[in-house]
């Protein structure tokens, strides 16, 4: 029974037609894959999304080249998953169907920034308030240590402690974090994914 | 001697063995290699068999950055295998360590510090039609005049 | 008289057979294999402390590159946990477009697993029949996500894109090119006589090992043990899933086993597809701090992400319990004692379907 069953398998017309026709297996990838992303001439505005949602480190940087400003992608480091394509809010990178399928579907990634005091290690001294330019924008007589007058500050020193009031105005430039002295305050950028309503 | 040369470089650029040695991969690159297997991207149709036995190799393929116990075993089978031999990198571990490359990682990229790398195909993973072009790619110039490039590497003249 | 020698033969990190490296000792007394040890460490990359203080978008990519051939369900798993936390729901058809890609991933690692069988028992032709028809199944994951492995297709809230008409057509006739195709192949490996005489009755796992060791996967539903953890889910049920057992404990029953899910698998995704309706597949969500412990159905048995994150989304400690570990230690102990013959060692230790990257992360 079993010599039939071989030979039933060379009689298939399927097996025939392809040993007899034989083709080169093709060497493209096909249209949809999402490849390396690729520049599609829009104007980068050096807003630096592309470059703090990348999970990969040191595969995206923004450089100027006679006056322009592009991404650029790094082939060694990119792992080809489309975060930045998909975060642009101009539209500067493609690859495969990802940028057609964005704007016919509305997929956004939204950010907003968190900020963390470790209480043990703050002293109070006010270098994060009065270093913080959003602050000296909304009250431009904040004191030396820190203290203010105005309810409308995003962070002052009250009680000798460091109290954070309004966290939806902080704009993530880490300066804050830079003058302490003791390392307690911390900036985490935070990322939802999001579907537009049509 | 240029006849027996050019004989020489027709035939290895039409029939390579390979071996592959993971050092440290998450086995994505290595199911792309054995994907060029199959019969849709035959890779046997070019004349490369994949034996896995170094003492027969003459092209090691390598991915993953290098773990910690792959440290002394790589370098000492580098130095086993019969020449004239190539080493060619696949994926982007072996480049710079990919999304691995973080304070508390266990692994030593790139590859290129503990062995002499000649070819590197990025992406991760790389996908098969792109694995066998960079290969068909590289085959021409790998092993061409090799014995002319070693005796001018060691000082001598050749005949 | 002649003596019966007593020798401990290596089987190396690189071999023919073995995708990965890993080195088994075997100790024998002429042809016949007493006892077995099996020596890991060579792929340990740190993933657990990599991801200490990195933030959800970075951590689902270390996830994900845990192993390369179940990268789908580790990316689900870490989602699926990070919303148990937050409280986050997520869209219907969000629901169905995630069970449809992890049965798709499902179909290729049954059909790597049951390639690898083949090629251990030196059936090569039935071996690269399964290895093309698993580029079918890469096809359709192309087609509905856009690269092959490491799709980063689950974030929390929904999924990463929506399936058009077109793909949805696409997918559904591979579905019956897999079916005509996977008829052929299983009758050709139950009816040949070749491969029962170097599967049927080799390796077998005894009851009170298999209780005794916490087997999970297809390696425990060969035995008669209903250990599933897509047992709970009613989506699941819904769509058409059962439990599927097999009673002999060799390796012929996993092989056979594998198969049986695979048309499960593939009658689960055409009633997927007839079930989407349209509607949102992003729902967003914010993280916020917690602790849990989260189970998921892996194509080779139970996957555990026991996950805790601070009140920025930030990760404090994890730890993974992948389901190759208790598989490898089993395979080892109990199943490749007293074999008949050497040859039999790599057949016996591929049929528990190890994934070496998966045990040491």
């Amino acid at each position: 029974m079993t010599v039939f069953s071989y030979i039933s398998e060379f009689l298939r017309p399927s097996w025939i037609k392809t040993f007899f026709t034989v083709k080169t297996p093709p060497l493209v990838s096909p249209p949809y894959f999402r490849n390396f992303p690729t520049l599609t001439g829009k104007e980068c505005t050096h807003c630096l999304t592309c470059k703090m949602i990348c999970p990969s480190p040191g595969a995206i940087d923004v450089i100027q080249t006679a006056g322009v400003w592009n991404p650029q992608i790094i082939q060694g480091h990119c792992v080809r998953c489309g975060y930045c394509v998909e975060a642009c809010p101009e539209g500067v990178l493609t690859s495969g169907d990802l940028l057609a399928r964005k704007k016919e579907q509305g997929l956004i990634f939204t950010h907003e920034y968190i900020i963390k005091i470790d209480t043990d290690k703050c002293m109070g001294c006010g270098n994060c308030t009065t270093a913080c330019p959003v602050n000296r924008e909304i009250d431009p007589q904040i004191g030396a240590g820190g203290t203010s007058f105005s309810d409308k500050v995003l962070i002052r020193v009250e009680h000798g402690k460091n109290t954070v009031l309004h966290n939806e105005l902080c704009k993530g430039c880490k300066t804050c974090m830079e003058t302490c002295p003791n390392g307690a305050i911390h900036v985490i950028r935070n990322v939802v994914a999001l579907q537009e309503e049509k | 001697m240029t006849v027996l040369q050019k004989l020489k470089n027709a035939v290895r650029k039409r029939s390579i063995h390979v071996c592959y040695v993971n050092t440290g991969s998450c086995n994505g690159c290595d199911i792309e290699i054995l994907a060029c297997l199959a019969p849709k991207y035959d890779i046997e149709q070019y004349g490369i068999y994949v034996h896995n036995n170094p003492r027969e190799a003459d092209v090691i393929l390598v991915t993953g950055g290098m773990s910690a116990q792959w440290l002394d075993k790589l370098p000492d089978l580098w130095d086993r295998v019969p020449e004239p031999k190539a080493v060619v990198t696949i994926g982007n571990c072996p480049i710079s360590g990919c999304v691995f490359n973080r304070p508390g990682k266990l692994i030593n990229p790139p590859v290129s510090k503990y062995i002499p790398v000649t070819a590197a195909v990025p992406g991760c993973p790389p996908r098969p039609s792109e694995i066998i072009s960079a290969i068909l790619g590289a085959a021409d110039i790998l092993f061409k005049d090799y014995e002319i490039h070693q005796t001018e590497k060691k000082g001598g003249s050749h005949k | 008289m002649k003596k019966v020698v007593d020798v401990s033969i290596p089987i190396g990190p690189i071999h023919p057979c073995f995708k990965e490296p890993c080195r088994i000792k075997c100790e024998t007394s002429g042809e016949r294999v007493l006892t077995t040890e099996v020596e890991l460490g060579y792929v340990k990359k740190g993933i657990e402390k990599i991801m200490v203080g990195r933030p959800w978008q970075e951590t689902i990519f270390l996830a994900e590159r845990v192993c390369g051939i179940c990268s789908v369900v580790h990316n689900t798993a870490i989602v699926e946990a990070l919303e148990e936390i937050s409280g986050i729901t997520v869209p219907r058809r969000a629901q169905i477009l995630r069970i449809i890609l992890n049965e798709l991933d499902r179909i290729q690692s049954h059909l790597l697993a049951n390639y690898s069988y083949c090629y251990t028992i030196e059936h090569e032709t039935l071996a690269m029949y399964l290895l093309n028809l698993r580029e079918t199944s890469m096809d359709a994951i192309e087609m509905m996500t856009g690269t092959r492995i490491m799709t980063a297709y689950v974030v929390p809230g929904g999924v990463r894109e929506d399936l058009s008409d077109k793909n949805a057509a696409g997918i559904l006739e591979a579905t019956y090119t897999l079916e005509t195709e996977l008829k052929r192949f299983v009758k050709m490996f139950e009816t040949g006589p070749m491969i029962a005489l170097r599967s049927k009755g080799i390796g077998v796992l005894s009851v009170e090992d298999a209780l005794a060791s916490g087997v999970v996967g297809p390696t425990a539903r060969a035995n008669g043990l209903p250990r599933d953890a897509r047992e709970p889910d009613p989506l699941y049920h819904e769509l058409g899933w059962h439990m599927i057992l097999r009673t002999e404990s060799d390796n012929f029953a996993r092989i056979m086993l594998r198969f049986q899910e695979l048309f499960q698998s593939i009658n689960i995704i055409r009633n997927g597809l007839a079930a989407l309706e349209p509607g949102k597949i992003r729902n967003g969500g914010t993280m916020k701090a917690g602790k849990v412990k989260h189970t998921v159905e892996a194509p080779r048995g139970a996957l555990t992400y026991d996950i805790e994150i601070d009140s920025a989304g930030q990760v404090v400690s994890v730890s993974i319990q992948t389901p190759s570990i208790p598989n490898i230690e089993v395979a080892s102990h109990a199943m490749m004692k007293n074999l008949a013959s050497i040859a039999d060692v790599t057949s016996t230790f591929i049929s528990a379907d190890p994934c070496i990257a998966c045990a040491e992360r």
